[in-house]
């Protein structure tokens, strides 16, 4: 909401400007900016009219001579109501007008104009184009002056939070800045002058008097339907409101004073009683923004005997518009039930100030002062006669806050301060709370109507700590219970992951959730996988991926695309991030949501060669993973994926899994080609998922301590040849089975094919260490060992030893 | 009779200065410890004389001859040791390795500073004796927003834009529905800290629809607004240094009564931090506390946020684009 300072500066007096805003502020009314009122002025001046002669060659022209500081300025102007001794708005030549044109020194019929005289519309702050905006003198005004300092000046753009309705007018932030400094609220007057015969309006009836409070109305006749005065019009834009015409003006006008929305119909158009009901199946409305409302049984209308002519709290209808030749007025001034207005405005999508701040809690006592108001301002500003008396129709009585008991030892205890019962209800009172102390030390509250946000005693403490200022409260420490901390499930496991992928050299990104239905296709998801049941939004933000991803493996294939796009090399990353997983239909509940790891290792282009010593991508994360599954102390075992168990996006020929007890824990591979296209990936690139949940939960084997062993060890380095088929990881298995307990250790140290390698054979060497804790091992049983191993790997797998030996 | 040895002695001794102080290697150094010293040499001869002398010119001579013995060795050594030092400092200055060429890469991995944040703020409150929370993405309405004391059909509601799924359930706009979890069934004092991704419909140069949220809530028989002032003054020091203040200002939030909004000092002004209050009674009775027994606070803010101050992230949409050139910068 706008305030401007200047409107503010009548209802109460103001403190200097920081100090209000800081207070202002600190009271919780947010003070997102602090404007310069509405229009730009910048370079405009304040002048004085100091001649004004008839234009030698034109008859509707004035040649004026205006003081606007220094040299007077000549200045030609073609308003009707120019006059010696007036203050106006000049703008000197070079100036720009807030609607952007540019004065310029221009000759009109043979005489100089060095600048103009501006009208309201040109200024921006009225509609009207026929005379020049006269200033009301003041204090303000003088020669040169800039023209901001004599209209309006700074006005505060406040966010009002959501429970404060009662802020959303003069009248509310006047309080508040009684309430926090003090002084005397001046109201604007409110005595109406009725005159002639009743006004002969309509019957009033409140068929839901649920939802409809109170219905007040007065009837004002022979209003001339024109512009508003400057002053008005200047008030409303300050404010941020469109002027349109005085009588709609008006109702603004008196909305912004006391919060209390108004809505003017034309009474010639009424037929018949006016009644507040609620709409009939099918009823639809013309409302003033020329949309066709269909409205439904919920919705709370105005109607007459033709059928509605406004959604109550909402917005006015077509049908009784007033118009500029409307003659006869009827002022409505209601109170309707906020649900009710909330719901009927979200359904129909359409918000306006009146619905606004019914939302938010209008004072339901305010209905008849502000009709008044709007009455006495239609009658001096548009000429109208008001009839006598209001036409009053009473619902149920608005819910009201009742009597709240509060404990001064229980806000202090709350609050963490030590005031007085007395102070606290001083700090009460200064915000129009009433309080009376019982025999037992308790204060019995009693908030003024318009405070729909306070209910408990804690309400009131919030009241209490923020006038006395929350800076005001000591800060101290909660006592400490010395209970352990505990962890969240998965949560160590999600830590330890992302440690250990950051070591091992990956960096992490965090993508959003969102997935197309084409990503499970292009990752070959089957029909029946779990990953392509997914939680489905109502509202996306893109509506081409309206899915919550069920994996992380087509966010990071598009991370990787991304950086390709931008001129990356080599990429290393990782995401670490829940999935979705719908409920099964008839199951209900909350989606699953898995915590799932994926990483990524792939090689640059040609032009990043500086990587070439480096293993191939599936090697370096195959790595990774096995580091990751030790420092988590998991007794893992690598295999080749089987058969038909290839994950669907990996390429089966380049896939495995590590297990733990039988269990998969993660797989690891080369893309399958069908997603390396559809992912528009190039390059080599491996994957590794990690199902963070198995890993949670299998069971960990802690390191213990083993004797170092003392003795010495013994080197036998094998140079096989195999089968190029031959798996190195089944040979270095068979070797470790065959090597017997001696054998602490076995590498490979070689892969070869070619020269001096028959085709379609392939040379492994394998270093075996032998070492014993116990005792050193004597020749002989080397030369034993070895040879078991060197048979079995004959029987397995048809090895030879390099260089024509027969093992 | 046999020449004086004296004069002999002498002469060698020049001889083996001069020789000795020209040697220019080790080897040459030991063919002239040879030429003086071995059996054939000079020396030796000299020594071998001295059978045909008095005794007491044998004892006067033969001291005069060790003497010469001794020197010349000294003068070998001192000039083997020269010899070597030069040697080695020749060889120093000779193998020179370029220090400049640049380290062999171990690939270098970055935490996405959202989760250094994160990381940094929970082991903060674990040493104030938080234990950590977690509770899940898709949300219930009531855990959302009605056990949090949102009204039906007001405007507090509209505070956060919300995604709806299409079975009726919400992606959580914040973090709170956490605390309604962790509250329910658990017995006060107790104190929680939740971290976790949250979800509003909402996107332009400020707002991302996905981001993360760091709550915390301490809940006893005793527990003020006082401490609540006293615990965020000693996490914001702890994450804006010693120097760092803090103002509170009132707001609103359904959940928390007083309730209050904090800025930090930050530069020459106020940035602010989020929102916090003492936990309303509603929402402890949603949970089965008594409010009548017990009292907490609870506080909230973005990751995000503090993330993008700390490392001068000037747009949210960095962070989670998967560019690595940002994540790699931290």
């Amino acid at each position: 909401m706008r305030v401007p300072l200047d409107w503010l500066a009548e209802w109460i007096d103001l403190p200097p400007r920081d100090l209000l805003v800081r207070k202002l502020t600190s009271a919780g009314l947010e003070i997102e900016e602090v404007l310069e009122s509405g229009p730009d002025f910048a370079g405009l001046l304040v002048g004085r009219v100091l001649s004004c002669e008839k234009h030698p060659n034109a008859d509707k022209l004035s040649l004026c001579a205006v003081d606007a500081g220094g040299e007077a300025l000549s200045i030609i102007c073609g308003a009707p109501n120019v006059a010696v001794g007036q203050w106006v708005a000049v703008a000197p030549q070079g100036s720009v007008l807030p609607g952007g044109q540019r004065i310029k020194r221009a000759k009109i019929r043979g005489v100089e104009s060095n600048g103009m005289i501006c009208s309201a519309a040109e200024l921006g702050i009225g509609e009207d184009h026929d005379g020049i905006l006269v200033l009301e003198d003041g204090p303000a005004l003088a020669p040169g002056a800039p023209l901001r300092a004599a209209l309006g000046g700074s006005v505060l753009d406040l966010e009002i939070t959501p429970n404060r309705g009662d802020w959303l007018s003069m009248l509310g932030i006047a309080r508040e800045v009684c309430a926090n400094f003090g002084g005397a609220l001046r109201e604007p007057d409110c005595e109406v002058k009725e005159s002639g015969k009743p006004g002969g309006g309509p019957e009033i009836a409140i068929a839901d008097a649920q939802n409809c409070h109170c219905y007040a109305a007065r009837v004002v006749r022979d209003v001339a339907v024109g512009p508003s005065p400057d002053w008005l019009a200047g008030r409303l834009t300050a404010a941020g409101i469109r002027p349109q015409s005085n009588v709609v003006d008006v109702t603004n006008f008196v909305m912004l004073e006391f919060g209390q929305p108004l809505h003017a119909f034309d009474l010639d158009c009424l037929r018949g009683g006016v009644q507040v009901r609620r709409a009939a199946q099918g009823e639809s409305l013309q409302t003033l923004d020329g949309q066709q409302r269909e409205l439904c049984s919920s919705d709370l209308v105005i109607a007459d005997a033709e059928g509605a002519l406004a959604i109550a709290g909402v917005m006015g209808g077509a049908r009784s518009e007033v118009r500029a030749e409307t003659r006869h007025v009827l002022l409505e001034s209601a109170h309707f039930s906020a649900a009710s207005v909330r719901r009927t405005a979200k359904r129909l999508g359409m918000q306006s100030d009146a619905s606004y701040r019914f939302e938010r809690g209008v004072d339901p006592g305010g209905q008849l002062r502000a009709l008044n108001r709007a009455a006495k301002l239609l009658a001096e500003l548009a000429g109208g006669r008001v009839c006598p008396g209001v036409a009053e129709a009473r619902g149920q009585a608005a819910p009201e806050a009742g009597e709240i008991r509060l404990g001064p030892g229980r806000v202090n205890h709350l609050l963490g301060t030590a005031l007085s019962p007395g102070e606290i209800r001083e700090l009460l009172e200064r915000v129009d709370v009433k309080c009376r102390a019982d025999g037992e030390g308790l204060l019995h509250c009693t908030p003024p109507p318009w405070r729909n946000d306070l209910h408990i005693w804690e309400d009131l403490a919030e009241e209490v700590a923020r006038i006395h200022g929350y800076d005001e409260i000591p800060e101290t420490l909660p006592p400490c219970e010395a209970a352990g901390i505990t962890l969240p499930p998965r949560r160590e496991t999600r830590e330890r992951l992302r440690s250990g992928l950051a070591a091992a050299g990956l960096s992490e990104v965090m993508t959003p959730p969102w997935s197309a239905e084409s990503e499970a296709g292009s990752l070959r998801l089957s029909a029946e996988d779990p990953r392509r049941r997914l939680p489905r939004l109502r509202n996306p933000i893109h509506a081409e991926r309206p899915f919550l991803r069920g994996q992380l493996v087509g966010s990071l294939l598009r991370v990787a695309r991304l950086n390709w796009n931008r001129q990356a090399g080599p990429l290393r990353c990782f995401e670490i991030s829940r999935v979705h997983r719908a409920a099964s239909p008839g199951e209900g509940g909350l989606p699953a949501e898995p915590l799932e790891a994926v990483a990524l290792i792939a090689n640059g282009g040609a032009e990043d060669n500086l990587w070439d010593s480096a293993a191939p991508p599936f090697f370096q994360l195959k790595g990774v993973a096995e580091r990751l599954l030790a420092e988590l102390h998991l007794p893992a075992r690598f295999r080749a994926c089987a058969e038909g168990e290839t994950p669907p996006f990996l390429h089966p020929g380049a896939a495995g899994e590590f297990t733990v007890r039988g269990q998969r824990v993660a797989a690891l591979g080369e893309l399958h080609p069908e997603t390396a296209a559809h992912f528009e990936i190039e390059r080599g690139l491996a994957l590794l998922t990690l199902d963070v949940d198995a890993l949670d939960t299998a069971q960990p084997a802690p390191p213990r301590y083993r004797a170092v062993p003392r003795h010495p060890r013994v080197q036998r380095d094998l140079a096989l040849l195999l089968d190029c088929e031959t798996p190195a990881g089944e040979v270095a298995r068979a070797i470790r089975e065959a090597g017997g307990d001696s054998l602490a250790d076995v590498a490979i140290f070689d892969r070869y094919q070619g020269r001096g390698v028959p085709a379609g054979k392939l040379g492994l060497g394998f270093r075996l260490l032998f070492q014993r804790a116990d005792r050193t091992l004597h020749e002989s049983e080397v030369a034993a060992a070895t040879g078991r191993v060197l048979r079995r790997l004959q029987e397995q797998f048809g090895a030879e030893l390099r260089g024509g030996e027969t093992p | 009779m046999a020449p004086a040895p004296a004069p002999q002695l002498s002469a060698i001794l020049r001889e083996a200065e001069a020789a000795l102080a020209s040697a220019s290697s080790v080897q040459a150094l030991a063919e002239l410890r040879a030429r003086f010293l071995g059996k054939q040499g000079s020396l030796t001869r000299v020594l071998r004389g001295l059978r045909e002398l008095t005794a007491t010119e044998r004892a006067a001579a033969g001291q005069a001859a060790n003497r010469v013995r001794d020197r010349i060795e000294a003068l070998a050594r001192e000039r083997r040791s020269a010899l070597q030092a030069e040697g080695q400092s020749r060889a120093l200055s000779q193998q020179r390795l370029d220090v400049t060429l640049p380290g062999a890469a171990a690939p270098r991995g970055h935490l996405h500073p959202v989760s250094q944040v994160e990381r940094d703020m929970c082991s903060f409150f674990q040493t104030l004796g938080y234990s950590i929370e977690d509770g899940p993405e898709v949300e219930t309405d009531w855990n959302n927003f009605g056990a949090l004391n949102f009204p039906e059909d007001h405007p507090a509601r509209d505070l956060q834009d919300t995604f709806f799924l299409e079975d009726g359930h919400l992606l959580r706009t914040h973090t709170s529905p956490v605390q309604i979890r962790a509250m329910c069934g658990r017995e006060p004092p107790f104190r929680f800290i939740v971290t976790g991704r949250v979800f509003r419909h909402d996107l332009d140069p400020t707002h991302y629809p996905m981001f993360h949220q760091i709550e915390g809530f301490c809940v006893g028989p005793d527990v003020s607004f006082g401490d609540l002032k006293g615990t965020l003054h000693a996490f914001a020091r702890h994450l804006f240094g010693a120097e760092a203040k803090l103002r509170f200002r009132a707001h609103y939030f359904p959940f928390t009564e007083p309730s209050a909004e904090m800025d930090v000092s930050w530069e020459d002004g106020w940035l602010e931090w989020g929102g916090c209050g003492m936990i309303h009674p509603n929402v402890l009775r949603n949970c089965g506390l008594d409010p009548e027994a017990q009292q907490g606070f609870a506080f909230g803010m973005a990751l995000d946020r503090a993330a993008m101050i700390r490392f001068g992230i000037p747009n949210i949409q960095l962070l989670f684009e998967g560019d690595l050139r940002v994540v790699e910068q931290f």
